[in-house]
């Protein structure tokens, strides 16, 4: 289980491809059963792809720190986008535990993330997450 | 469509209404679109299983709606400089989430700010804590 002693610990996922048909299977699903209406944009919450899984899977598969997935809820999500993705796009994806806290049976888990273009150096996304780990029943 | 450029929003204006209907067949598109194929999205036995009513949606559709929503309203997606909420209540498949934004500030650079939300046809508040902001116009 997640404790204080695990904030500052880093995960990398380097080279994510913002893959142009990946993203516009996200902007379809999205879309539902309407058209998708920027079919050539990468949709802003794609950052899910290419920035929050990818580092989530590390975070995940760290077994010191010893997720629980069933009980995990995502509780918060913010996303910033200083530079526009462009389809095609390879992005480094960092993510950081910034907080643990446990309070009524639950594990809140704060991280903070970020995804840069090492060809430009541009800073395409930030983000920050809050994860909720439940106690098993 | 009508959408304003971001030099011709002002404080007070609201994000044209925009609901959508989420379904399972949705959400099972979004899971292998997105590669996040956790059960409580997919299996309702397993959902129930983690005290559920059942699947849910995942709360990055939801978000990326809201996204859409938002950007449909700003002249496109490249004028959405950030996006945040809270997942304060599960959305059920086949439940129309409905998006609604308001501007509440425009600063100095002409970055405008909006408080965002979704609630569910059923009367849940899904999404809160909503903010949004608009690149300047270039």
């Amino acid at each position: 289980m997640p404790d204080k002693s695990h904030v500052g610990r880093r995960y990398t996922a380097a080279g994510q491809r913002v893959a142009p048909e990946s993203a516009r299977a996200v902007a379809q699903a999205i879309a539902g059963a309407t058209e998708v209406r920027e079919p050539d944009a990468v949709p802003p919450t794609f950052a899910a792809v290419y920035c929050l899984g990818p580092t989530l899977a590390k975070l995940f598969s760290d077994s010191e720190v010893g997720m629980d997935l069933a009980g995990l809820i995502h509780g918060e999500q913010s996303f910033e986008w200083p530079e526009p993705v462009r389809p095609g796009d390879v992005v480094d994806a960092t993510a950081e535990i910034t907080g643990v806290d446990t309070r009524r049976g639950m594990t809140f888990v704060r991280l903070a993330m970020e995804a840069v273009r090492p060809a430009d150096s541009a800073v395409v996304c930030r983000g920050t997450s809050l994860m909720i780990v439940r106690a098993p029943a | 469509m009508s959408a304003p450029a971001a030099s011709e929003v002002a404080v007070g204006d609201s994000v044209t209404p925009f609901s959508r209907t989420v379904t399972q067949e949705q959400v099972h598109a979004y899971a292998d679109a997105s590669g996040d194929h956790n059960p409580i999205h997919l299996d309702p036995d397993f959902a129930r299983s983690v005290g559920l009513p059942g699947t849910i949606a995942h709360g990055m559709l939801e978000m990326g709606i809201l996204a859409e929503a938002i950007a449909s309203w700003a002249g496109g997606s490249a004028n959405l400089l950030s996006l945040s909420c809270r997942f304060s209540k599960p959305l059920l498949p086949g439940d129309t989430i409905i998006c609604t934004g308001t501007v509440v500030s425009i600063d100095d650079s002409g970055v405008a700010t909006l408080e965002v939300a979704a609630s569910s046809d059923r009367g849940d508040r899904v999404l809160t804590n909503g903010r949004a902001t608009l690149r300047p116009s270039r």
